[in-house]
C-alpha cells in the first residue's frame, strides 16, 4: 500500500528560550526585524532565500555552509526544500531561536549544535537531515554519495572514526545504491550502541538492517 | 433292656486326692527324648505316634511345656552337632552329598517331631511367643550346621567351585546343587543372599571382567558378541536350573556390565569388524546380535544409533559430492534409492524395526540429500527417465512402488520449489513430445504430489494436462471444419495456457510458406471461437516430420525440430547456402541457429547437411550443402531432440535465479500474513514464523527474510516500533 511519504518529522519544541508570548507591539517589531533580515538575503523574484542568499548568509555568520549548524538552522525552520528558505520558514526558525538580528542569529547559530545535543532533540534533527535530501515527491531513498556527505556533516563531529569506516564501506560495496530512512535511522543507533573495538556485542540475528550486517562482516574481515 | 428297674445312679466325688507323680515330667520327657533319638536314628517305625502325642499333650497340659520345649532344643541341638561333625569329616565330593542327605533326614525328623509335639506347637508356643517347632528346627540347623565354622566357608567355596567348573565346560551335578540352594532358601530370607548369592555375584563379576578382557584382545567384534551372548544364555540357563529365579536379573546385569557395557565403545569402533564394517557388509546376524545385547545396557542403543547416523551422513555426503556419480542423474538417484533400501533392510532384519533408528535414518538422508543443490533437479530427471521409458511394460503395482520411492526422496528435499520448477520443465517436454510412457503413471504421481503438498503445488501441472486434452479437441474441430486441408501437410497444434507452462521467450522465425499459411488458418479458426485471446507461436518448441529425397535416390522421413525444418526447407530452393543466407531466410536467433546447424551437419549418422569447411564448430562464414551421400539404415531418422537433459552451468544459474526471485514474493506474503494477524511481533519470532510457514516449499534464508522485511518497511507495510526497534508493527 503506497502512502505519501511523510516529509516532516513530528514537530517538537526546541530551543524556545522565550516561552512567554511577547506583547503585540514588540512582536510586530520583532517580526519586522526578522523580515528585514530576510529581505537582506532573499531573492525578490521568488520571495525566498535562494542558494546564493544562503551562501551570503553563511559568510556573514562566519559559518561554512557545509557545517552541521546550517543544517540545524534549516531544521529549526522546518525547511522543506534544500537550498531555499521561504519567508514563513525564516520567521519560524528565527522565532524558534528567539532572535531577530544578525548578531543575535550569529550567536545562536554558533551554539546551535550544543543546544540540540543538550535538549535531546538530536534524533529528530537526524531524521530531518535525511528527509531534507529527498528531492522528488515519491523519493524514499538517498543515493550513496549524498549519504556519505550527510554522514560526514551530521555524525562526523560525534563519531569521526566510525563515520569514516562506514563511508569507506558504503563507497566500496555494490549491494546498495541508495539508503532509505529506516537504514539511515539505524546508523545513529549503531554508532551509539556498538563499540567498534569489540564487535562481539553485535548480533546479526537482531533486527539491524542487512546493510549493517554486511558492514560488520566487512569490519571483521578487515581485522 | 427295658427300664423296669429304675436305679438312680449317683456319682460320688473322689474320696481321695489325686497326687501327681513328682517324677512324671522326667519320665514322660525321657520317653519323648528317646523317641527323638530313635527318629534321628531312622528307627521311627517302632514308635507309637499316639502314645508319643499323648505324652507330649499331657506334659503341656500339666504345665510342663517349658520342660518339654527346652528339652527339645537341647536334644535337637545335640543331634545337629553330631550331624555337623559327620559332615565336616566328609571328603571332597561327598561333602555336599552328606549335607544334602543329612538335610533330608533332618526335615523328615522335624516333620515327625512336630507332629508329635503338635499340641505344644498350638498352645504353649503361641502363648509364650516362642519359635514354633518347624522354624526352630530350621534355625537350629542353620546355627549348628551351616554356620559351623568348618562348614560355612567350605560350603560356599565348593558351590562357587562348581559354578566355575561349569563355566569352563565341565559337567556338574545340577540336581545336588539345586537341592543345596533350595536348602539355603528355606533357611531364611537373607541366608541365600549372604551365604551364596552375594559372593556368587562378586566372583562372577571378576570372572567376566577377566574373560571379557581376554576376549576383546583376541576376538573381532562379531566373535566377541557371539561369546557374550553365549555366556549370557548360560547364566540364564544356570539360574533356571539350580538358582533362585530372582538371581537372574542380578547375574545378567553383571554379565551385561562386564562384557558389554565396559567395552561398548571399543566394540563399536573396532577396526575392520566394528559397527561400521557390519553396516557396510550387511552383516544382519551380527548386527541383530549387537542390537539385542546392547539394548540391555543403558545408552547401548543410543551409541549404536549415533555411530550409524554419522556413518550414513558421511557416506551420504561422499555420495552426493562425488563428481563421477553426478554425471548421470538417473544413476545418482538409483544409488540413493539403493542406500535407502539397504538401511531399511538392516533396520528391519537386525534392529527390530526400531522407530528411533528409522528416525535417525530419515534425518541423515534429509541432511545429505540437501547438501547437493542439484538434488531436486536430479530427482526430477530420474522421474522423467522413468516416465519416458523406465516404466515401460512394468506392472501397475510396480509402477506405484517406484513412484512411492520417488515421493519418499521428494519428502527429504528442503527446496521443494526448485523441484517443482524442474518437474514442470521436464513434464512440459514430455507432454509436448508425446513421450510419456503412461498417462496413468503421470496422473498417479500428480495425485501423490497433491496429497503431499496441497492443491497449489499441482494446479498448474494439472492445467498442463488439461491443455493437452483441449488441444486434441481443438485439432479435431479444426480439421472437421476445414475438410479441404486433408491433402496438405498435417498440422498438430498444442495450445498452451501461458501461466501454467514454463515460460521460454521465443523469437518468431520465418516459417516455410506451406506451413505459415496453415498456421494462419488455424489462428483465425481458433480466434474465431475464442475471442479476446492472443496466440503466439513457440517456434523453439515444435517439431516436424518431413519426407526427404536425397541425391542418390535415398528416401527418408526426418523427424526434426521446427527450426531444423525451417533450415531444411530453405534448401528446396537452393543447393548451397551460406550461414548468413540461412540466417536471413529463417530469422532464427544466432545461438539457436548455430546449434541447429550443428545438429544437422556435424552429428554422425544424422548429417543430412554438409558443411564447408569441415571444422568442428559452426562459424559465420561457413557454407552448407545438402548431403547427397547421406545414408541411414532406418527409413525414419530422428534428428530433433527435445529430451530433458541435465542443465548446463549457465542454465542452472538461471533457474536458480528464477527460483530465488519467485521466493521473494512468497516470503513477503508470509510476512504480511503473519504481521496482519499478530499486529506487533519481534524480529526473531517473525523470522521463525515465516520459516515455519514456508517449510513445505523451501528453507527460508534468515538474511533474505530480513531484506524482505526492510523492503516492506520502505513500502510502508510495516514500521519499526519507536521504543524497541526489535519490534515490528503492522500498518493497515
Amino acid at each position: 500500500m503506497p502512502r505519501p511519504s511523510k516529509r516532516k518529522a513530528a514537530p517538537s519544541a526546541v530551543v524556545d528560550l522565550s516561552a512567554t508570548p511577547a506583547p503585540k507591539k514588540s512582536r510586530t517589531k520583532q517580526t519586522n526585524k526578522a523580515d528585514r533580515l530576510f529581505d537582506k538575503y532573499a531573492n525578490k523574484s521568488i520571495d525566498s532565500i535562494d542558494p546564493a542568499g544562503i551562501e551570503l548568509l553563511c559568510s556573514d555568520l562566519r559559518v561554512p555552509h557545509t557545517d552541521i549548524k546550517i543544517l540545524m538552522l534549516a531544521w529549526t525552520m522546518r525547511s522543506e526544500k534544500q537550498g531555499y528558505f521561504s519567508k514563513d520558514e525564516w520567521r519560524r526558525g528565527l522565532k524558534c531561536l528567539g532572535v531577530d538580528t544578525l548578531p543575535k542569529l550569529k550567536k545562536a547559530v554558533i551554539g546551535l549544535d550544543k543546544e540540540v545535543m543538550k535538549s535531546g532533540c538530536f534524533e529528530d534533527f537526524y531524521k530531518f537531515a535525511f528527509q531534507y535530501c529527498l528531492m522528488e515527491a515519491k523519493q524514499r531513498s538517498v543515493d550513496i554519495e549524498t549519504i556519505c556527505e550527510l554522514l560526514n556533516i551530521v555524525l562526523g563531529p560525534q563519531f569521526p572514526t566510525q563515520v569514516n569506516l562506514l563511508m569507506e564501506y558504503l563507497k566500496t560495496q555494490s549491494d546498495y545504491r541508495a539508503i532509505n530512512l529506516d537504514q539511515w535511522g539505524s546508523f545513529y543507533r549503531f554508532f551509539r550502541e556498538v563499540r567498534f573495538s569489540d564487535l562481539k556485542s553485535y548480533d546479526s540475528s537482531q533486527a539491524w538492517p542487512v546493510v549493517l550486517d554486511s558492514f560488520v562482516d566487512w569490519l571483521r574481515e578487515r581485522k | 433292656m427295658s427300664n423296669q428297674k429304675k436305679r438312680n445312679f449317683q456319682i460320688e466325688a473322689f474320696k481321695h486326692r489325686v497326687v501327681m507323680d513328682p517324677k512324671y515330667a522326667d519320665k514322660t520327657w525321657n520317653i519323648l527324648e528317646h523317641a527323638i533319638h530313635e527318629i534321628y536314628n531312622h528307627n521311627a517305625s517302632g514308635l507309637s505316634f499316639e502314645e508319643l502325642y499323648r505324652n507330649a499333650y499331657n506334659m503341656v497340659l500339666h504345665k510342663f511345656g517349658e520342660r518339654l520345649y527346652s528339652g527339645l532344643v537341647t536334644t535337637m541341638t545335640a543331634h545337629l552337632k553330631d550331624i555337623a561333625n559327620s559332615v565336616e569329616t566328609a571328603q571332597g565330593e561327598s561333602f555336599l552329598e552328606e549335607i544334602n542327605r543329612k538335610w533330608n533326614d533332618h526335615n523328615r525328623a522335624l516333620q515327625m517331631i512336630r507332629d508329635i509335639l503338635m499340641y505344644m506347637d498350638r498352645t504353649y508356643i503361641p502363648s509364650t511367643h516362642k519359635t514354633p517347632v518347624h522354624e526352630l528346627g530350621l534355625n537350629l540347623w542353620r546355627e549348628n550346621v551351616i554356620y559351623s565354622s568348618q562348614i560355612r566357608t567350605r560350603l560356599l567355596t565348593i558351590l562357587l567351585d562348581f559354578v566355575q567348573r561349569e563355566r569352563t565346560g565341565e559337567v556338574i551335578d545340577r540336581g545336588l546343587t539345586r537341592n543345596i540352594i533350595k536348602m539355603l532358601l528355606d533357611l531364611g530370607p537373607s541366608v541365600y543372599a549372604q551365604e551364596f548369592e552375594g559372593p556368587f555375584l562378586r566372583v562372577s563379576a571378576e570372572f567376566y571382567s577377566v574373560e571379557s578382557q581376554k576376549f576383546i584382545e583376541c576376538c573381532d567384534c562379531g566373535e566377541y558378541l557371539k561369546k557374550a551372548e553365549k555366556r549370557l544364555n548360560e547364566e540364564i540357563d544356570r539360574v533356571n536350573h539350580y538358582l533362585d529365579s530372582r538371581t537372574e536379573k542380578k547375574i545378567t546385569n553383571v554379565v551385561e556390565k562386564e562384557m558389554i557395557e565396559d567395552h561398548m565403545l571399543r566394540l563399536i569402533n573396532m577396526e575392520n569388524s566394528g559397527l561400521v564394517n557390519m553396516l557396510c557388509d550387511d552383516k544382519y546376524e551380527d548386527l541383530g546380535r549387537m542390537y539385542n545385547l546392547f539394548r540391555r545396557v543403558t545408552d547401548g542403543l543410543s551409541k549404536i544409533r549415533e555411530v550409524m547416523t554419522s556413518h550414513i551422513r558421511e557416506s551420504g555426503k561422499v555420495l552426493v559430492t562425488d563428481p563421477e556419480r553426478l554425471k548421470d542423474p538417473v544413476e545418482f538417484v538409483n544409488r540413493l534409492l539403493d542406500e535407502k533400501d539397504k538401511y531399511d533392510k538392516i533396520i528391519n532384519l537386525a534392529f527390530n524395526n526400531d522407530k528411533s533408528f528409522q528416525n535417525a535414518l530419515n534425518s541423515s538422508f534429509e541432511y545429505f540429500i540437501n547438501l547437493n543443490q542439484r538434488s531436486p533437479e536430479y530427482i526430477s530427471l530420474f522421474v522423467d527417465d522413468k516416465l519416458r521409458k523406465g516404466l515401460k511394460g512394468v506392472s501397475e503395482d510396480d509402477v506405484e512402488i517406484t513412484l512411492d520411492k520417488v515421493m519418499m526422496l521428494f519428502r527429504y528435499l528442503q527446496e521443494k520449489d526448485v523441484f517443482e520448477k524442474y518437474y514442470k520443465q521436464h513434464l512440459a517436454k514430455r507432454l509436448l513430445s508425446g513421450k510419456t510412457v503412461s498417462d496413468d503413471a503421470e496422473r498417479s504421481l500428480l495425485v501423490k504430489l497433491k496429497t503431499e503438498c496441497g492443491y497449489q503445488f499441482t494446479s498448474k501441472l494439472e492445467g498442463m494436462f488439461m491443455d493437452m486434452k483441449t488441444s486434441e479437441d481443438t485439432m479435431q474441430g479444426f480439421y472437421s471444419s476445414h475438410p479441404e486441408l486433408g491433402d496438405g501437410p498435417t498440422l498438430t497444434v498444442q495450445v498452451l495456457t501461458t501461466g501454467s507452462w514454463p515460460t521460454q521467450p521465443s523469437a518468431p522465425c520465418n516459417l516455410p510458406a506451406e506451413v505459415s499459411t496453415l498456421c494462419e488458418k488455424f489462428r483465425s479458426y481458433y480466434l474465431g471461437t475464442h475471442t479476446g485471446r492472443r496466440l503466439s507461436w513457440q517456434t523453439n518448441m515444435g517439431s516436424a516430420d518431413i519426407k526427404a529425397n536425397f541425391g542418390k535416390g535415398q528416401k527418408h522421413e526426418l523427424n526434426v525440430s521446427t527450426y531444423q525444418m525451417c533450415v531444411l526447407m530453405v534448401f528446396n530452393d537452393a543447393d548451397r547456402l551460406s550461414y548468413k543466407e540461412i540466417e536471413q531466410a529463417t530469422q532464427i536467433p544466432a545461438s539457436d541457429l548455430k546449434r541447429c546447424l550443428q545438429s544437422l551437419a556435424l552429428v554422425k549418422g544424422r548429417n543430412v547437411l554438409r558443411k564447408e569447411p569441415m571444422s568442428k564448430d559452426v562459424a559465420e562464414d561457413d557454407s552448407f550443402f545438402v548431403n547427397d551421400k547421406f545414408s541411414s539404415k532406418l527409413y525414419k531418422v530422428k534428428i530433433g531432440t527435445i529430451v530433458a537433459q541435465k542443465e548446463s552451468e549457465p542454465e542452472k544459474l538461471e533457474t536458480r535465479q528464477r527460483v530465488e526471485e519467485d521466493r521473494k514474493p512468497q516470503i513477503e506474503a508470509a510476512i504480511v500474513r503473519i504481521m496482519k494477524s499478530r499486529k506487533c511481533l519481534d524480529h526473531n519470532n517473525l523470522v521463525a514464523e515465516v520459516t515455519k510457514q514456508l517449510q513445505t516449499r523451501f528453507l527460508a534464508n534468515p538474511t533474505e527474510v530480513k531484506k524482505r522485511i526492510e523492503s516492506l518497511i520502505e513500502r510502508e507495510f510495516l514500521e519499526r516500533d519507536e521504543s524497541d526497534r526489535k519490534f515490528y508493527r503492522y500498518l493497515a
